[in-house]
């Protein structure tokens, strides 16, 4: 085991996010004024999108570009970034802004039982509907994981805005499914909660 | 410059708001349960832990099991928990469930000529699953895992044998530790004549349900391409699974130095069939054939992992000693014999 871990161990704190915030590309700032200067998104105008994974944000744009994920603004903003080498500039320039900080991120196992429905589909799932925990893949308190997306501190318009279109078949690209499949089995009422919950989980800022 | 783009990114903003406000005609889909087998023990929902010592221990054993990571480098030695491959903490059925398995055990082993408890079965898990060193017999962590699979199952026949309501009872360590399939295991007289000793080791959901032999057989070629459309968007595709920054595996390794060994269940070819076939993708937002998960499991257990710990220098004599069955260990395969250069075993701290 010691041949690779070191190794993998290296590259995972090269990728932290927060290792060096990078100076902003003269493309990103249109795009500042609605995702906010430090990246964080505006409530009920756009998602925050700082920390989030470079990669990940990149494809986003192809999926608005492709017209699998449909939102007017975001589509015609993706335009000007289509240029792959913009395109990455622009996504690593947000991925390496430091996200809303949850103190002590909470794995799965840590607490055995919930009073909120949301916080025990987020570290428990609902297997009777074969839904996993949240955080399996998005990350203890849901800080996000590679391509699994953070939804700590996440705008809460937007987390429910984006079940909602997967449910309603709104958004689509998201590998084999696996996240629509999902979002398709929440009731509004567990969606509501879920945002609730994610949105609120840094508590302090920074 | 800065407040002419905020101006016109809220003017924006608004007009996406508006575009996208439309009204809710979709119907609500109802979150009902799947029409469950009534079949299947329901263990209770874990909020029914009583907050007793033995409750506690309880918890441990669930906390244990699901965050397996907090005993790395004692115990466990690579990247895996328990729940890995005993989805939903345990409790899903044909998802090798604890409940299950608690009953079933102390059990008569050909292999090792041997009753085998419950303990020992646990222990057995650290030592292959884990790549690790097993606590104790009669460590905190043995006697936890037990009392939380304990009071799975017995919260589950309880409720099956209209004792609902009733708390589960408590059990000493050594019938904790030994299983419940004994004469002796203490059981509410109505259980002991509803599941008699002879029922307890076949419980419906136990282990991952077998499947046919494969029309053909399993192919690692085949495996490879199921591998890239199904399986390495979270796997990787080298099969070392993700991290997260933190620098702590999220999705596990299938194979490699953090993986299972050698020597767990799940380097069988049929035995990881079952299991994927049954579980993964994870979610099961797509659904594999029975060839393809017969194919994977091949390609997935074609790759070097950790050494079998019952090696004691020839390959040879421990595949035909340990290896009866389907795997690619002491087999040449892609032009390199597996078990040849496999990553050390037992790793943990002081080893
Ligand atoms: C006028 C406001 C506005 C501007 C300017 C804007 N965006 Fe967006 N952006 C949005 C909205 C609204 C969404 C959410 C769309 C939805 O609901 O699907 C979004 C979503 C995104 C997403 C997806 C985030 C996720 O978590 O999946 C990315 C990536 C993104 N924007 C990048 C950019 C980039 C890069 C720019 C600059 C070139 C930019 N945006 C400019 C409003 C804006
Ligand atoms: C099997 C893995 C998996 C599980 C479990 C999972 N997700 Fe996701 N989720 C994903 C992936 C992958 C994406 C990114 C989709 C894409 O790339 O288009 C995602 C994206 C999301 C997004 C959109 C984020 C953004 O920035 O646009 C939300 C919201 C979300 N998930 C919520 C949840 C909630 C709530 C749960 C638990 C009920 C959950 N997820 C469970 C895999 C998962
Ligand atoms: C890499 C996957 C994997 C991991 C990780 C794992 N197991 Fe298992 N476990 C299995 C497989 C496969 C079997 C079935 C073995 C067989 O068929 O021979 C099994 C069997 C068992 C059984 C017996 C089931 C029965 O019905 O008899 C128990 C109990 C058990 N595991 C407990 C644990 C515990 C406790 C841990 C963590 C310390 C653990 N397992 C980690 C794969 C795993
Ligand atoms: C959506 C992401 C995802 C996909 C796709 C996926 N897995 Fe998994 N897999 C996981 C996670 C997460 C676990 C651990 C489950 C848990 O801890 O609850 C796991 C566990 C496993 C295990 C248990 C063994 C171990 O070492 O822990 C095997 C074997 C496995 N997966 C094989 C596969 C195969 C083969 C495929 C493709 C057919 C596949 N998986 C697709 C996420 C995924």
């Amino acid at each position: 085991m010691l041949k690779r871990l070191p190794v993998l161990m290296f590259g995972a704190l090269l990728a932290s996010p927060s290792a060096f915030a990078q100076d902003m590309p003269p493309t990103a700032a249109v795009c500042s004024g609605c995702h906010g200067q430090n990246g964080w998104g505006l409530a009920n105008v756009a998602p925050m999108l700082a920390g989030l994974d470079a990669g990940y944000l990149s494809q986003q744009i192809d999926l608005f570009l492709t017209g699998k994920r449909k939102d007017p603004i975001m589509t015609a903003m993706s335009a000007t970034v289509s240029d792959p080498a913009i395109r990455k500039q622009v996504s690593e320039y947000y991925a390496s802004l430091p996200a809303p900080k949850v103190a002590k991120p909470e794995q799965r196992g840590d607490r055995v039982s919930f009073t909120s429905a949301a916080e025990k589909l987020a570290y428990q799932g609902d297997w009777d509907r074969n839904i996993p925990a949240c955080a399996t893949c998005h990350g203890p308190s849901g800080v996000g994981v590679d391509h699994f997306p953070r939804l700590a501190g996440q705008q809460e318009y937007y987390l429910a805005k984006q079940l909602n279109d997967w449910k309603q078949g709104k958004r689509s690209g998201d590998p084999l499914n696996m996240m629509s499949h999902i979002a398709v089995q929440l009731t509004t009422d567990e969606i509501k909660g879920l945002a609730g919950f994610f949105s609120t989980l840094p508590s302090g800022g920074q | 410059m800065k407040t002419i783009l905020s101006l016109l990114a809220i003017s924006f903003a608004s007009s996406v708001f508006a575009a996208n406000e439309l009204p809710d005609r979709q119907t609500e889909l109802p979150a009902v349960k799947k029409a469950m087998d009534t079949d299947y023990l329901q263990p209770r929902s874990l909020d029914q832990v009583p907050e007793t010592e033995f409750g506690k221990m309880v918890k441990l054993g669930y906390s244990l099991f699901v965050d397996s990571q907090q005993m790395r480098g004692e115990f466990v030695g690579n990247d895996q928990n328990c729940v890995n491959c005993h989805m939903q903490a345990g409790q899903k059925a044909n998802a090798a469930p604890l409940w299950a398995a608690y009953s079933a055990y102390p059990a008569y082993r050909k292999k090792n000529d041997k009753v085998n408890s419950y303990a020992e079965r646990i222990q057995g898990c650290f030592t292959y699953s884990m790549n690790g060193v097993p606590p104790t017999y009669d460590s905190e962590e043995i006697k936890a895992l037990s009392a939380y699979s304990y009071w799975m199952m017995m919260g589950g026949l309880m409720d099956r044998h209209g004792m609902k309501g009733q708390a589960v009872p408590e059990v000493s360590a050594k019938h904790l530790q030994a299983g419940a399939k004994g004469a002796d295991f203490p059981f509410p007289d109505k259980i002991t004549k509803a599941f008699p000793v002879e029922d307890r080791s076949s419980l419906k959901g136990r282990g991952y349900p077998k499947l046919a032999q494969p029309e053909q057989t399993p192919s690692i070629e085949r495996g490879s391409d199921v591998y890239s459309a199904y399986c390495s968007t979270c796997h990787s595709a080298d099969g070392q699974g993700i991290r997260g920054n933190d620098g702590r595996s999220y999705i596990p390794p299938l194979w490699g130095a953090s993986a299972y060994n050698w020597g767990a269940g799940m380097h069988r070819i049929n035995t990881a069939a079952y299991f994927i076939y049954e579980n993964m993708p994870l979610g099961k937002s797509a659904t594999l054939t029975k060839q393809q998960a017969w194919d994977v499991a091949a390609y997935v257990n074609s790759h070097e992992r950790p050494q079998d710990p019952r090696f004691k220098g020839d390959l040879q004599e421990n595949r035909d000693k340990y290896h009866n069955h389907q795997g690619y260990y002491g087999q040449e395969t892609n032009g390199k014999l597996l078990g040849k250069d496999s990553y050390p075993s037992a790793t943990v701290d002081g080893q």
